[in-house]
């Protein structure tokens, strides 16, 4: 097998979330069908096999360099043929973002899953006008549109923790016991540290490389435990003694 | 290079000052969480225990009007009808036997009748509807005024606690009416406004000034005791035009 291609995939982050899928596919199948078809466990699983599709033609990308430049070629970006950031940038920063507010809007009440709707439809606004004005380039970092979503999914964050202290179902309930709440939490963690290391990145690579590896590495990490956050949803509804079932606001 | 350093040790306690905030931010949610929890379950055992508390008072209430009720038909019904069920059997004559025998025979019926309101198993097998129209044939029986009622629509079958408050509030609202109001008329409709069930008590009577009710009032005590069984309690009276209570059924 060609050693280069070996190499592009090996990256512990790449491998790392591969395994993570397996796991999940295999929670995933061994659900009961009437929970494979309720969004809060399907949707979830797809955003583990959407980020570990990307992440593997990420590592594709490393490997065929004819096809990166040529998608960069297409889409205006002659000047770096090296970078792979569309495949992010559309993936993780646009429909990533999108897809984890549908995540968290999953577990918010009626009156606050109204305000996401306004969060996704104005996003998308956003990141068009931003996109063909040409101030965020697709091929190029897009540190506005990557703030705007992280902070929309910090309000959604928000949201939830709000919910959770005032509504009468979650005061019955136990936080530490509810699926919901450590895949919040997870996700307030990953995307505010994310947040501010994206922000430090590239300054941080041209002073310290050693730290800004590090701090990528830890960023990386983090994804990786927002990914075991998806499986162990996933796989709850198997574990009824670990976790309590899910408040329900009388709509799903 | 110095400053370069200090710039990266500001990234790395930026990144940790961050951390901190958001375990702290998650740690009091949970903290907020447990302090909110205990505060709601007092409040719902606050609620649960004014709920056994009304519902006691008024198990209390029906037990004491059983209890004049049965003293009142012992002496003036039973008693009556023993003494004339004596003066016959003392006679020799066979017609005043056969008499006695009757008035003996219903004198078992009556017991056995008086017998049956002494607990409140009878809130079980008497609907809504039944109690209301056994109600106003009472009061139409003595003379007192007319009454009328008219069903629009069922009532779905309750569970006895709520349907041991609501005919106690009913109870309630008919002899403030004959008490106090001196109507000629009393009226009941089992209606629907709306998604409602309503039941409309209306009488026309005295009426009275509602600005003037103290809040201490059995009005405003049958209000809560509809609230406690997720009902609605509202008044409406005119000084010379009546009253009229509506009373919105528990979904």
């Amino acid at each position: 097998m060609d050693s280069r291609l070996i190499q592009a995939f090996s990256h512990w982050f790449t491998i790392g979330a591969n395994l993570l899928s397996i796991i999940g596919i295999v929670f995933f199948i061994k659900l009961p069908k009437d929970k494979r078809v309720n969004i809060q466990y399907w949707l979830p699983f797809f955003i583990l096999i959407f980020t570990v599709f990307y992440e593997n033609i990420g590592s594709y990308t490393n490997y065929n360099y004819d096809f990166k430049k040529a998608v960069n070629a297409y889409l205006g970006n002659t000047e770096y043929p090296q970078f792979n950031l569309w495949l992010y940038n559309v993936a993780r920063r646009q429909l990533g973002v999108i897809l984890y507010l549908l995540l968290i809007q999953n577990w918010l009440q009626p009156a606050h899953k109204e305000y996401i709707n306004w969060m996704i439809y104005g996003f998308i606004v956003l990141v068009f006008a931003l996109q063909v004005s040409g101030i965020q380039p697709l091929y190029l970092n897009q540190p506005i549109i990557f703030a705007i979503g992280a902070n929309l999914i910090l309000i959604g964050s928000g949201l939830y923790f709000i919910g959770m202290i005032t509504h009468d179902q979650y005061l019955e309930s136990n936080p530490l016991r509810l699926v919901s709440f450590w895949q919040m939490t997870i996700i307030f963690f990953s995307f505010s540290l994310n947040y501010i290391s994206s922000v430090a990145l590239l300054y941080l690579y041209q002073v310290n490389p050693v730290l800004g590896k590090a701090l990528q590495d830890i960023s990386n990490a983090l994804f990786l435990c927002t990914l075991g956050a998806f499986i162990v949803t996933i796989a709850s509804p198997l574990f009824p003694r670990i976790f309590e079932k899910e408040p329900s606001y009388g709509i799903n | 290079m110095e400053s370069t350093e200090d710039q990266i040790y500001v990234i790395i306690f930026a990144a940790l000052f961050l951390g901190g905030i958001m375990s702290t931010f998650v740690v009091a949610m949970v903290f907020i969480h447990r302090q909110r929890q205990v505060q709601n379950r007092q409040k719902l055992d606050f609620i649960k225990s004014e709920h056994e508390k009304t519902l006691l008072n008024i198990e209390n209430e029906i037990q004491q009007e059983t209890l004049t009720h049965v003293g009142r038909e012992l002496h003036d019904n039973i008693g009556q009808l023993l003494s004339l069920a004596k003066l016959n059997f003392n006679s020799q004559k066979p017609e005043k036997q056969i008499e006695g025998k009757a008035i003996l025979g219903q004198i078992i019926q009556e017991v056995r009748n008086l017998s049956k309101t002494l607990n409140l198993d009878w809130v079980e097998s008497t609907s809504v509807e039944e109690f209301l129209i056994q109600q106003l044939k009472k009061i139409s029986d003595t003379g007192f005024c007319e009454t009328v009622f008219e069903q629009e629509i069922l009532l779905e079958e309750m569970d006895k606690e709520q349907k041991l408050v609501l005919i106690r509030v009913i109870q309630e609202s008919l002899n403030n009416a004959i008490k106090h109001a001196s109507p000629d008329r009393i009226e009941v409709r089992m209606m629907k406004s709306g998604d409602e069930k309503v039941i409309l008590i209306r009488d026309n009577g005295k009426g009275f000034d509602t600005a003037q009710r103290s809040s201490g009032s059995g009005m405003s005590n049958l209000k809560k005791r509809m609230e406690t069984i997720g009902g609605e309690f509202e008044l409406k009276s005119e000084i010379g035009k009546g009253t009229e209570i509506r009373l919105v059924l528990p979904k």
